[in-house]
């Protein structure tokens, strides 16, 4: 009798885990962006970054010291290449992860990885999502992370900061007539951002209006025909970055647009315009520099 | 006497006649010309019909009230495409037709027998290596292209033979070590290219390489009517490679010819547009349930229908989620795929 | 006229066949028979320039064979196999038309013309397949087939005809309807025939010279009656046989005598 109570309590212990870390040696609750309720210790001393994006805002917010992990794709700031790699964004490394020994691992989206965050689970290893849409999902995400490592007050006066470098920015070019614009994010097959990239909210901020703002998806491939047709005042290629001296002409469609016709076409550094962190606002500040010129001269 | 001349007549009624090629040859390059007109009128950009005619029919002298944009969407983007359709299509078809004949198997496909695999790799070394060199992709496509075949059948060579069973092997184990390189390849490159890449392995017409529409329409135009002033010795062929020998094909050469023309056809497809897939299986399929086996119909009429599926299979895939774009292959092979089991059943 | 003079053909340090000579002369049927493995095959590949030997020559109308090419060889050697590939769909008479493949002028995208169709038709009546011209080979049964195969042989006019087996599959109405074919084409256009046969009473009856085979080497060469003693097929097929005269024709008639259990009862 006492071992089939024994096996019983048993069998409803394990029923009862249900996909959170036990609560038992951890303190808080904080929500994610998937919705999951997750666990933290108080203090979390071993952090793994599992995206470029989420790397940056980790040192942004001053516990770069706390990083243990990274992906390939975290190279910013520099002092992140020193912290030792689990692999690149899509396929990181389970291994070399637990073996790190994390608290917590911080990933940018719960689809990617939720066979493996059932494995971290299964180590006690908190795993927290973050995947910011848009700006102010990035300050949200920068004053969460701020929280978890107990930095609230350096990431506080963070967002603060960008927060009043963005109004300043929106504020220059509230008066101005908003550039219809063209994100090319490849030449060849043509790439663009669409209705969910992120970079579609910095272009709006920017005093643009992204002539494909309305295109389901986020990264849509586009069709030439409608490319030409649209006639952009302006095009903005994403380069220098990551992407290294690709993407560096305009694609043969656009061409005759008069965004080249009047040479309105900038280059700007696709890390600034891809990756939700603080460096967001830089490359907000540099669309808009470029698109309206005249808003900012001082 | 009269029981002679009727068992005569009898005796020559289903046979391929020049005259049977030549008309069902015509029909079809009648359709595919109508074909292109039609299609060009079809885009994620509306273009006013009769305008489009007009300017179409002058052959680009006269803008027929098309505005300044619509005539270059209509005639640097939209035609251009069509013809690299059309050059794409006639040559996978042609490719297929020839592979089928010469390794004796309706079911030998560039695609399926990892053929258009190697010549995705070939280009894709091009692109690493010898990047601005357009003239490259071509040419190391068509070797990749070769290597691929001669590595399926001498695979597929047993003591028996080239059996279905062994060529259907063949072809796996090529593919699928070749897709292996592929994705190898891919994960060297940079995460922000690997997208752009896998559009184009699945099949991308909207390249608008000038330099490289006339090289697809010379290829596939010179490569179908080579195989076709083959066809005789490949009808004989077709039925065993020991038959042919013994009626008078010199087996040797003609297989040479065959390998390295079908080769050169895939090569320039894919440098072109990626893999475009199920065309090299379906089309020369239709042509000879239709027109018969012989392949002095069969070859010409599938170059011709090639172009035709892949126009048309390219039109859905730019126009049915515009002004966003989908891979053409993924629209042949969604049509292809269950056409195929169709043509299976019914055979 | 074809002539073998002492060829040798090897495979992989195997000799299949060793120094061998035939000689096919006009108007003259030449039979092969012999064991299973004795080379009787590879010496037909041989004659018709497919497999060359490792050593010895093959001359035709004068000429050594690799001297001359492919598609005059094959107007004057035509070869019956045993059976056909037929992977894609043909009509027996597409099949058949195949054979005027070497006589095209334009052997690339060329047509046929009306001499090919009247020696096609010629030749379908001969076989008895004018009924089957328009259907498809592989709804033919075996026997069919086989006539086809012989049909598309004849259309090629060759003076000169390897026939491997060509009457394994046929019943006894249709063996005798092709055997006497070949005979004739050898008795009135000065034919020359090689076939490879099982049926050693078959050659018996129409062959003028048999060649009996074995590992390869030529066991006995000659008339029917010279080749077909029973010594001779006895040590050859290591069976008892029986040799008479056969009550019609008068030439060699043999009979195998099985070791049954018959004998055991006392009936033999």
């Amino acid at each position: 009798m006492q071992r089939l109570a024994l096996v019983a309590s048993l069998i409803l212990l394990c029923a009862c885990n249900t996909p959170h870390t036990t609560a038992t040696q951890n303190s808080r609750e904080i929500t994610d962006d998937a919705g999951r309720r997750v666990a933290l210790p108080q203090r979390v001393d071993r952090v793994i970054s599992l995206a470029p994006n989420l790397t940056e805002v980790v040192f942004a917010v001053g516990a770069g010291d706390r990083l243990v992990g990274r992906t390939s794709y975290c190279d910013y700031p520099p002092e992140a290449k020193a912290v030792p790699e689990v692999g690149d964004t899509l396929h990181p490394s389970l291994e070399r992860i637990i073996s790190l020994k994390p608290q917590l691992v911080l990933i940018s989206t719960a689809s990617q990885l939720e066979v493996f965050t059932q494995q971290l689970q299964n180590q006690n290893i908190a795993v927290f999502v973050t995947d910011p849409h848009d700006l102010e999902g990035v300050f949200r995400s920068i004053e969460q992370i701020g929280q978890i490592l107990g930095h609230d007050e350096q990431a506080r006066l963070l967002v603060q900061k960008l927060r009043e470098r963005t109004n300043a920015v929106e504020e220059a070019v509230k008066q101005k007539q908003p550039v219809r614009i063209f994100y090319q994010l490849s030449a060849e097959p043509l790439y663009t951002a669409g209705h969910d990239a992120f970079v579609t909210d910095l272009m709006r901020r920017a005093g643009a209006i992204s002539v494909t703002a309305d295109v389901p998806g986020a990264w849509p491939k586009y069709s030439n025909e409608s490319a030409l047709a649209a006639k952009p005042e302006a095009i903005i290629l994403p380069t220098g970055g990551s992407m290294g001296t690709g993407n560096s002409t305009v694609a043969e469609a656009l061409r005759q647009s008069p965004a080249v016709r009047e040479g309105r076409v900038y280059k700007i550094n696709d890390d600034h315009l891809v990756r939700p962190g603080p460096r967001a606002v830089d490359g907000l500040e540099e669309m808009a520099r470029a698109l309206h010129p005249d808003a900012f001269k001082q | 006497m009269i029981s002679t001349a009727s068992n005569v007549v009898v005796v020559s009624a289903n046979r391929v006649t020049l005259r049977k090629t030549l008309v069902s040859c015509a029909v079809l390059a009648v359709v595919l010309l109508f074909a292109i007109v039609v299609m060009s009128l079809i885009g994620s950009e509306r273009l006013p019909a009769r305008a489009s005619l007009c300017a179409i029919a002058s052959l680009g002298t006269s803008a027929c009230g098309l505005s300044r944009d619509q005539f270059d969407i209509l005639f640097q983007i939209r035609l251009p495409r069509i013809l690299l359709a059309a050059a794409v299509g006639g040559s996978l078809a042609t490719a297929g037709a020839g592979y089928q004949a010469l390794l004796r198997n309706p079911l030998a496909e560039p695609y399926l027998l990892g053929i258009s695999n190697g010549a995705a790799v070939g280009t894709m070394i091009a692109l690493i290596f010898f990047g601005a060199n357009e003239w490259m992709r071509p040419l190391v496509a068509f070797s990749g292209a070769l290597i691929a075949t001669l590595a399926v059948y001498r695979l597929a060579r047993g003591r028996a033979g080239a059996t279905p069973e062994r060529l259907i092997l063949a072809g796996v184990i090529v593919t699928t070590f070749l897709s292996s390189v592929i994705v190898f390849v891919t994960t060297l490159m940079d995460a922000t290219r690997i997208r752009s890449f896998t559009f184009w392995l699945l099949g991308d017409l909207s390249g608008t390489s000038r330099a490289l529409l006339p090289v697809a329409i010379t290829v596939a135009v010179a490569g179908a009517l080579v195989l076709t002033l083959h066809a005789r010795s490949l009808n004989l062929l077709m039925l065993g490679e020991r038959d042919a020998f013994d009626l008078g094909v010199e087996v040797g050469r003609v297989r040479v010819v065959v390998f390295l023309v079908a080769s050169l056809l895939v090569g320039s497809s894919v440098a072109a547009s990626g893999s475009v897939g199920y065309v090299g299986l379906v089309v020369p399929h239709l042509a000879r349930l239709s027109l018969g086996s012989d392949n002095r119909i069969s070859i010409p009429a599938a170059a011709l229908g090639g172009a035709l599926f892949v126009i048309v299979a390219d039109t859905i895939a730019r126009t049915i989620i515009a002004p966003r774009e989908l891979p053409v292959g993924a629209i042949t092979a969604l049509i292809g795929a269950p056409l195929f089991i169709y043509l299976l059943k019914r055979a | 006229m074809l002539e073998a003079r002492k060829i040798t053909v090897s495979y992989d340090h195997r000799v299949a066949v060793a120094a061998v000579s035939v000689t096919l002369k006009n108007g003259e049927a030449t039979a092969i028979i012999g064991p299973n493995g004795a080379g009787k095959s590879t010496l037909l590949r041989a004659l018709n320039g497919q497999i060359r030997p490792s050593s010895g020559t093959i001359v035709l109308d004068g000429e050594p064979l690799e001297r001359l090419n492919r598609r005059s060889i094959s107007r004057r050697i035509a070869v019956v196999a045993q059976e056909a590939e037929l992977r894609f769909p043909v009509t027996v008479l597409e099949f058949i038309l195949g054979g005027r493949f070497a006589w095209a002028t334009n052997a690339g995208w060329g047509w046929e013309t009306d001499r090919d169709l009247q020696v096609a038709h010629a030749v379908l009546k001969e076989t008895e397949l004018t009924e089957l011209s328009g259907r498809l080979m592989n709804e033919l049964s075996g026997g069919e087939r086989q006539r086809a195969l012989m049909a598309r042989a004849l259309a090629t006019e060759a003076p000169i005809l390897l026939l491997d087996e060509p009457t394994a599959n046929l019943d006894l109405s249709h063996q005798a309807t092709l055997l006497s074919l070949v005979r004739n084409r050898c008795d009135q256009q000065r034919a020359s025939a090689l076939v490879i046969t099982h049926d050693i009473n078959l050659a018996a009856q129409f062959a003028d010279n048999i060649l009996l085979m074995q590992h390869g080497k030529t066991i006995h060469s000659g008339t029917p009656a010279e080749v077909l003693k029973p010594h001779i097929l006895q040590e050859v097929f290591d069976v008892r046989v029986l040799v008479d005269a056969h009550p019609v024709t008068g030439g060699p008639r043999v009979t195998p005598v099985h070791e049954t259990h018959r004998q055991e009862k006392g009936i033999l």
